[in-house]
């Protein structure tokens, strides 16, 4: 049964001299960072840092040196992504672009896309977002209204996106949209790239979540005129595209890192003096990080050697949420100690955060329900 | 991965393990002539380094063999023969033909009278000790591990089963020992208990295979309210969760498996048998709900495969005894950060 096996990561994929220089450059850039702001994870936004990191090199890693890149494997942007992660560092700003848009463009672009743009996020310089969620379409992806007319010159778009993350910030979406009509479901579907700073008639305003965070955005295209150079790859592909990119999208070490400050917190005040019940619980946390980190650097190490580990995939986005959403019950089984929002003492300030936080993992990027569904049909059920 | 002794093994336990030779098994009867053939096929010295006269076969591969037998619920000891013989060939004891077993030792006391070892004590659950030649265990003289090598035949052995009926045998032991049957082990990778613990663990991964391949055929034969059962969105996250759990099971022997003779083994033996233990209840109880009331009988294969994991998780060590374990690690581990043992916990180092 394939869909159980996930190959050991190749041998070397520690790459152990890349992790501590990420280690030396965060240890330096992050010394004063504190907890409740590590506790952000990924949505942290620091364009100042997504270039100092691009510097590095650490951006755009896997793209080909003739677009900016550095023509590096996936496993070693592995190891970069999960010391950012762990770290807590903010990344948001470039992290969309170098998962997916950036390999998407790199796949489906044209020339002049890919020489226009894929050199600005490898230089960290680039800020994307997803346009897939629209008000009637959630998990039916297929039941997307935002259209595109084709008209001279190019398309006329109109429809809503919502949840879109960090538009309000970002330079560029990438929007599915239907561009034509067609009785399959999946079919009459593109993406068009979308120029955020430089179009006219897009009116983006702030969702705002139960935390009291700003992330989400509603994007509202209304007679918005986009020319025929955004379409991004084919016309009428535009489901199968959005299909490919959801391996690099549900594989990472996002997908089980999002609560670490707070294990970091946990684990800072149990090392003092831990009973035998405390410790087989951090011995039953590390167990599972263990093996979802085998199993999601098995994935980058599949997705390195050309393969589509869709199902695989969306395995590790499963168990990774339910892992990371199960933190802070844990915490709270192991120490009594009360979540303050914004409190001065950090382990509190970070039970809080990740508390309101967590409900979010199983939603984003595929609901528990839609990734059980994929798992469930790729399990053979006729 | 492709493998020819998989192959050879997958053919082997597919043709002659059925559910009635499971049956006769757990009623007391040594399927003889299936081991004569496993002997044959020289599936019991895949773990042998090729100096040692094994096949030169890449451990991580060998050890695969435990867990196709564990996707077939094979009744013997072929796990156990594996590390018998790897471990009585790192300490340059003579391979003995016949089935081997292997047991803790920790209980045992290994003391020199005159100028003879001579070990005693008493052994709980030896895996199918009643139908072994011998038994290899691990036990310290003077701080320093040996591996024995015991003939069943000088042994008391009292019979116990586990939960699937396989011998669980209660072993006294009072035995003076030659130098043929005793030496220094030649490295610890944490004595017999983390071995036992490695191919319970594989045997698992395997076993939860079989298990979800079951479910899944169950699911789309039995229709119910006019349509396969498989049909319906609660059983389809059943099956989800189901393969999800098999899925990290596997990761996690197969880590542990990859770390076989490293530092790291310490470590991913403790995160393999934790992690696998776990999905064993999850699956189990998964497994038995999608079949209904026909998988809670005799007469369906299920409990063959579900009695095992349950039993294998409480050897070589229960999931409370390794998590402890690996969170005293975590907890006292020298780095920095928690991460950072994360990270070091499974890098491959050379065992010293």
């Amino acid at each position: 049964m394939t869909l159980t096996a996930f190959p050991p990561p190749p041998s070397g994929a520690d790459h152990n001299d890349l992790r501590q220089e990420v280690r030396a450059f965060l240890a330096e850039e992050l010394s004063d960072f504190p907890p409740e702001k590590r506790a952000k994870s990924w949505n942290g936004f620091s364009r100042d840092f997504s270039r100092k990191l691009a510097q590095r090199g650490w951006v755009g890693m896997t793209f080909p040196e003739e677009y900016g890149g550095h023509a590096r494997s996936a496993l070693e942007r592995y190891v970069v992504s999960e010391e950012l992660l762990a770290a807590g560092a903010p990344v948001i700003a470039h992290w969309i672009a170098d998962r997916q848009s950036g390999p998407l463009i790199l796949a489906k672009g044209t020339e002049e896309q890919k020489r226009a743009i894929v050199p600005r996020i490898a230089a960290g310089e680039l800020c994307f977002c997803i346009g897939m969620s629209e008000p009637d379409s959630g998990s039916d992806l297929a039941a997307t209204r935002t259209v595109a007319t084709e008209v001279e010159g190019g398309f006329r778009v109109n429809g809503t996106k919502v949840w879109t993350t960090y538009a309000h910030v970002a330079d560029y979406m990438i929007l599915f949209c239907r561009t034509g009509k067609s009785d399959d479901r999946h079919g009459g579907m593109s993406q068009l790239l979308v120029d955020l700073k430089a179009t006219k008639n897009i009116q983006i305003s702030p969702i705002i979540d139960m935390a009291g965070e700003h992330h989400f955005n509603q994007v509202i295209f209304d007679d918005t005129f986009l020319p025929s150079d955004a379409l991004l790859g084919e016309k009428g592909e535009g489901w199968s595209q959005v299909m490919s990119e959801l391996a690099f999208e549900r594989s990472g070490p996002e997908r089980f890192l999002s609560s670490f400050a707070l294990i970091e917190e946990l684990i800072r005040l149990l090392r003092q003096d831990a009973t035998e019940a405390q410790q087989a619980e951090i011995g039953r946390l590390s167990a599972h990080l263990m093996v979802l980190r085998q199993m999601s650097r098995s994935v980058a190490g599949m997705l390195n050697e050309g393969k589509n580990p869709a199902l695989q995939a969306a395995i590790v986005k499963d168990l990774g949420a339910l892992f990371e959403q199960d933190i802070p019950r844990l915490a709270r089984s192991l120490i009594s100690r009360p979540a303050v929002p914004g409190g001065r003492d950090s382990y509190a300030a970070v039970l809080a955060y990740t508390e309101l936080a967590v409900p979010s993992f199983s939603l984003r990027g595929g609901t528990r329900e839609i990734l059980r569904g994929i798992i469930a049909r790729g399990l053979g059920l006729r | 991965m492709e493998s020819m002794i998989h192959d050879m093994a997958e053919r082997l336990f597919r043709d002659h393990v059925s559910h009635g030779l499971r049956a006769d098994a757990a009623a007391g009867q040594c399927p003889e002539t299936l081991w004569t053939r496993i002997e044959e096929a020289g599936l019991h010295m895949a773990l042998v380094p090729e100096k040692a006269g094994g096949f030169g076969v890449p451990a991580a591969e060998a050890l695969g063999l435990v867990r196709i037998a564990g996707a077939h619920g094979l009744p013997l000891p072929l796990a156990e023969t594996l590390i018998a013989n790897a471990v009585l060939a790192g300490a340059g004891l003579a391979l003995p033909r016949g089935r081997l077993t292997i047991a803790e030792g920790v209980a045992l006391r290994l003391e020199r009278r005159g100028g003879a070892l001579h070990t005693s004590g008493h052994m709980a659950m030896v895996p199918f000790a009643r139908w072994a030649d011998r038994i290899v265990t691990i036990a310290a003289l003077d701080g320093v591990d040996h591996v024995l090598s015991l003939p069943v035949k000088d042994l008391t052995v009292t019979p116990a089963q586990d939960l699937a009926g396989m011998p669980r045998d209660d072993v006294a032991v009072d035995l003076a020992l030659t130098d043929a049957d005793a030496a220094p082990a030649h490295r610890s990778m944490g004595g017999m208990r983390g071995l036992g613990a490695l191919v319970r663990s594989l045997a698992t991964a395997g076993a939860l295979e079989t298990i979800l391949r079951m479910s899944v055929e169950y699911a789309n034969d039995r229709v119910q309210f006019g349509r396969p059962i498989g049909k319906f969105q609660s059983i389809q996250q059943y099956l989800a969760t189901l393969a999800g759990e098999t899925a990290a099971a596997r990761a996690a022997a197969e880590m542990a498996a990859g770390s076989y003779d490293t530092a790291a083994f310490a470590l991913t033996v403790a995160a393999a048998k934790s992690r696998s233990g776990e999905a064993a209840q999850t699956v189990g109880a998964l497994a038995h709900q999608i079949h209904g009331a026909i998988g809670y009988t005799e007469e369906h294969a299920l409990h063959h495969f579900t009695k095992r994991i349950w039993s294998w998780q409480d050897e070589f060590g229960t999931e409370l005894d390794w998590n402890r374990e690996l969170g005293r690690a975590a907890l006292s581990s020298p780095h920095d950060t928690f991460w950072h043992f994360i990270t070091d916990s499974t890098a491959q180092g050379v065992l010293t």
